[in-house]
């Protein structure tokens, strides 16, 4: 029977793999103060998560390409969900149970997020993002955003 | 402008899905049998108009299955002396945009009859919304790779908000809800079409697995197959070929809107802009505009087929079609008044809660659920009330929606 390998071992080897964000784009990163990145319209102020090279307003004049802007890091839990079972491959990474939010942004627009916890969520409650592991396969640990409530702040 | 009728549909069973099956042959068996009804041959046909979809997600090659070209095929397949021929995509909406196309081409007067056809056959299981390896545009699709995100999931949230905005417990809803599926479940053990024909209890849906809470596994319709046909044409020659012919009163299409504050299904966030106010507007849209071409109020509905994926969607499409406040419709389906003798009946087909979904033809069985209720031919299922109106509605992935409005013409 194959040894396990001692415990220090593996966290060596987890230490020399590459961090890499599961998604290109969707987040500054690497960074002390990650955030999401979107795309701001210099013409009506439209703001788009993921960015876009094109604004979204109909009503915009579209004169001038839309900017990329990195969002608020604060939002409020506009709605969220508690998934319970496990996804199929490639997406079984996602461990059930977790939590989704819909996370309204100062900026008007309201995004998805793997939320940090499952417990004593509430509609309303204030969220901060953050960057964190997802998964890790032989090569890579890989990234995304998350919101986590934000202690004392949630009532 | 010409009046359409749509004088004759038909429909297969609806079956598990993700089996292979002779894809054309089904479809060729429902279009023939709505040429049967009124006697007519393919070569009467102008167009033939097609929403198909067997696909096999994640394959390279589902970019070009010749299930998006089904509409050829069958053309090739019955015979045709140079017909007009279009495959039409809109997710859960596709049947009604295709219905759409086919009512605007015979009110113009570009096509007499139109046969329009759709059949879906997918993988089984919970659908997975993600583009294909060559198209890497992260709007739509990715929220499944990054966040975990599952149509499910957008129902939860849609249920868990509207239980707040009400200040109500999520339990309420979820009674709700269960209520729904209760009686929906009833319709859809007398027809004979539905795949699901036992009756689910209030207590049998709240004691099923959590799936995406506060979604329970019995609120959320299974993936199916099945086909669907219906043939229009213009009021002169329906009056000829039936003694029944049931009016396009109304075809609306919606798509995404801009300021819609809710989160759209398969997208990462909704439009940065002003909001528009009360959620669903996108919903509500193609309604109002379908009111507006029959020129009618929702209080004039006798009768409605909605597409519930969810059941918190069968609550949703309530709201939105009359246009109250929620609380009344609470009511309406806490005093189940939504059967068929009921105050204003929904889903007397049993919905997709009793078919499950076979997405690209699932209007299809809506707006075959609608004519068969006006012209008095459903049956067990018959509508008491002397219906002389009905409504099909659909919404899908991306943004896509249909709203269709029925009337006797007789």
């Amino acid at each position: 029977m194959p040894m396990e390998p001692p415990r220090d071992l593996s966290q060596a080897e987890k230490a020399e793999k590459k961090k890499v964000p599961i998604v290109e784009g969707l987040f500054k990163w690497p960074s002390d103060h990650p955030r999401l990145v979107g795309s701001r319209c210099p013409v009506c102020g439209s703001v788009q998560f993921p960015r876009s090279s094109v604004c979204n307003n109909p009503e915009c004049d579209h004169s001038r390409p839309p900017e990329e802007v990195l969002l608020s890091d604060e939002g409020t839990l506009y709605s969220y969900d508690i998934h319970v079972y496990d996804l199929k491959e490639p997406f079984d990474y996602h461990r059930a149970p977790y939590a989704i939010g819909a996370v309204e942004l100062p900026e008007g627009i309201t995004v998805l997020a793997r939320l940090t916890t499952t417990k004593d969520l509430r509609i309303g409650m204030k969220l901060r993002m953050k960057v964190d592991e997802l998964y890790e396969d032989a090569e890579n640990v890989y990234l995304t955003y998350y919101f986590e409530p934000v202690e004392g702040a949630s009532r | 402008m010409t009046e359409s009728a749509v004088i004759g549909a038909a429909i297969t069973d609806w079956i598990e899905a993700g089996k292979p099956a002779p894809t054309a042959e089904i479809v060729a068996g429902v279009a023939m049998e709505t040429l049967r009804q009124v006697g007519l041959r393919p070569a009467d046909l102008d167009a033939i108009i097609s929403t198909t979809s067997a696909m096999p997600f994640g394959s390279p090659a589902f970019l070009t299955t010749p299930a998006q070209h089904m509409g050829h095929r069958l053309a090739g397949k019955i015979g045709s002396n140079g017909l007009q021929v279009f495959n039409v995509s809109g997710a859960c909406a596709s049947a009604a945009a295709a219905f759409s196309i086919a009512d605007s081409m015979v009110k113009s007067g570009k096509a007499r009859k139109v046969l329009v056809v759709g059949y879906d056959n997918s993988p089984k299981g919970f659908y997975y919304s993600f583009n294909s390896y060559l198209d890497t545009d992260m709007a739509i699709g990715y929220p499944l790779k990054v966040v975990g995100a599952v149509n499910p999931t957008y129902w939860a949230m849609w249920a868990r908000r509207r239980a707040y905005e009400m200040g109500k417990p999520v339990e309420d809803i979820k009674e709700v809800m269960a209520i729904v599926k209760e009686e929906l479940s009833k319709n859809g053990a007398l027809n004979p079409h539905a795949r699901y024909k036992k009756i689910f209890t209030v207590k049998e849906v709240l004691e099923s697995p959590v799936v995406d809470d506060p979604l329970h596994l019995y609120m959320i319709s299974a993936v199916s197959s099945g086909a669907g046909a219906v043939l229009l044409s213009d009021m002169d020659s329906a009056r000829k070929l039936t003694d029944k012919p049931v009016k396009v009163a109304a075809s609306a299409v919606g798509g995404p809107l801009y300021n819609e504050p809710s989160p759209r299904l398969t997208y990462f966030a909704t439009a940065g802009g002003k909001r528009a106010g009360k959620p669903f507007y996108e919903w509500r849209k193609p309604i109002e505009d379908a009111y507006r071409q029959a020129g009618i109020r929702p209080e004039d509905i006798d009768l409605a087929e909605v597409h519930d994926t969810c059941v918190f969607n069968t609550i949703n499409w309530i709201d939105q079609i009359m246009g109250w406040e929620r609380e009344e419709t609470d009511r309406l389906i806490r005093s189940r008044q939504f059967g068929r003798d009921g105050r204003f009946p929904v889903n007397l087909s049993g919905g997709t809660t009793s078919f499950g979904e076979a997405v690209y033809a699932q209007a299809l069985m809506e707006v075959y659920e609608v004519f068969r209720q006006l012209r008095g031919e459903a049956g067990e299922r018959q509508v008491r009330k002397n219906a002389k109106i009905g409504l099909a509605t659909a919404y899908g992935a991306y943004g896509s929606y249909g709203s269709i409005i029925l009337e006797r013409a007789w």
